[in-house]
């Protein structure tokens, strides 16, 4: 297959729907060969034929991002397949139940802090031995989201683990740009089974999203998000590092 | 002296750290009674006590400032060699300990209004090579306050962040390493006597339309945004 990230590995973890989904098609139908890494194989299989549907290679490994031996097993078995790791992108997330920061408990603290940030941690020191061996084409991004920067009045500990991921990408893209490894974050804003359920849950959320974006339209995950990904994984965006793409519709503009 | 803080009851966390002294002998300059508690609680039951026990003492708490920092979080190291259990020794901790403070203070500042702030240095929106896992924590303090911030506007009480130069940190680590520019300044500043003022209109009645900011005092380094 022939295409800006031809030859080229990637694992995305969550990638069995949702933006995950939408990053994996968009990075397979470039040519890289994908590893959909989903906690379930009941969404990552399906996801894997649907990449596949499309003329892309994928393979399914089901992996929790929030243990160190799945997420050791998963690169193991990435480059045993496909020879390489160039590309890691890392997701995955569960816990956006809204809540009180005065009433919350630890179990949903246990799941935004283990899918976002321990997940970033161990996407991050696990890939890195590959990503220093592929040199100029190591990649990490990590998925963010405007309520990072921002704060969200619903949801604040998703703000805070969220903001704990774009610190990260900062201080390693310092750590690795010696080795020619860049480290991104994108904050997207897109169409996702989890945005479905807070619009189920809140009607008017959606007239609300739409209306604040300058696009008037609420992101595609493949299309909207996966380009993104693609620019940042290709040579295109070899020379940028430490940031967050904000990919919004033009909803957020504070940086 | 004066008296924009006279009568108010202030927790300070962290103040075996010289900027949290600084900042805690400002509020007490201004007269606010200044009650210095570790802030190394790491459940919610222990966050509560101490609250409790602030409160018996001296009545309930109008400002909170938290500065506590675990020391092993400024020990330098790529993210690759640390292991899990100083990655939660670092983040777990601060952020946990972070959520009860939040959630201890919550109680006795409902409905009468109060005053939050916290010291996240500059760093946590610079990034710091050697010291990933505490630019995450600090930078997921500094977001969490704006979240929160939003939940607690209708009860009168703010929130906000006050980054300093990384000089005030025992990392041996100049702010000038993030600029080319040298400090439009000087200097990181005096704690007390340069950034105190700050704390001091933050927590006073002067600043209670100021909620979910960042207010960058580093002597001119640090410009974004």
């Amino acid at each position: 297959m022939t295409g800006r990230l031809a030859g080229r590995t990637a694992i995305v973890t969550g990638a069995g729907q949702g933006v995950g989904l939408g990053i994996a098609l968009a990075l397979a139908i470039e040519g890289a060969n994908v590893v959909v890494a989903a906690r379930r194989a009941e969404t990552g299989e399906p996801a894997v034929k649907q990449i596949r549907e499309r003329g892309g290679e994928a393979t399914c490994i089901v992996t929790d991002v929030t243990s160190r031996d799945d997420m050791e097993a998963c690169v193991a078995a990435t480059v045993e397949r496909y020879g390489a790791l160039e590309i890691m992108v890392h997701n995955a997330f569960r816990g956006g139940t809204p809540h009180r920061i005065e009433d919350v408990g630890l179990d949903v603290w246990e799941e935004n802090s283990g899918t976002a940030v321990w997940g970033s941690f161990y996407s991050a020191v696990l890939a890195f031995p590959h990503l220093r061996t592929a040199g100029a084409n190591g990649r990490l991004i990590l998925l963010t989201s405007p309520a990072g920067v921002e704060g969200s009045v619903n949801i604040p500990l998703y703000s805070a683990v969220k903001a704990a991921q774009r610190a990260m990408t900062k201080s390693l893209s310092k750590e690795w740009g010696p080795n020619g490894i860049t480290v991104n974050a994108i904050a997207p804003v897109a169409e996702t089974p989890a945005l479905a359920g807070a619009f189920a849950q809140n009607p008017v959320l959606k007239e609300r999203v739409e209306a604040r974006a300058s696009l008037r339209r609420i992101g595609d995950p493949e299309h909207d998000i996966g380009g993104v990904a693609v620019f940042l994984a290709s040579d295109d965006g070899g020379y940028v590092t430490g940031q967050t793409i904000v990919c919004d519709g033009g909803s957020f503009m504070g940086l | 002296m004066s008296d924009a803080l006279k009568g108010r009851i202030a927790v300070v966390t962290g103040a075996d750290q010289p900027i949290a002294q600084g900042l805690g002998r400002a509020l007490g300059s201004e007269g606010a009674t200044v009650v210095e508690v570790e802030g190394a609680w790491n459940s919610r039951e222990a966050a509560d006590t101490v609250f409790a026990d602030v409160r018996d003492r001296f009545g309930p708490v109008d400002i909170v400032l938290h500065a506590a920092v675990p020391a092993i979080a400024f020990e330098p190291m790529d993210l690759v060699d640390v292991d899990d259990e100083r990655f939660e020794a670092i983040w777990e901790r601060m952020l946990r300990t972070t959520i009860f403070l939040l959630q201890a203070a919550y109680p006795q500042m409902q409905g009468r209004g109060g005053r939050v702030l916290f010291v996240t240095p500059t760093m946590s929106m610079s990034g710091a090579a050697g010291l990933a896992p505490y630019t995450a924590a600090v930078e997921a303090q500094r977001v969490l306050i704006k979240a929160t911030a939003r939940q607690w506007g209708p009860e009168g009480i703010t929130l906000n962040s006050l980054a300093p130069a990384p000089e005030h940190l025992p990392i041996g680590m100049s702010s000038t390493e993030v600029s080319l520019a040298p400090s439009a300044l000087g200097g990181p500043g005096d704690p007390e006597l340069d950034l105190g003022p700050i704390a001091v209109f933050l927590a006073s009645d002067a600043g209670h339309f100021v909620t979910g900011a960042t207010i960058s005092a580093d002597g001119g380094v640090w410009m974004a945004p």
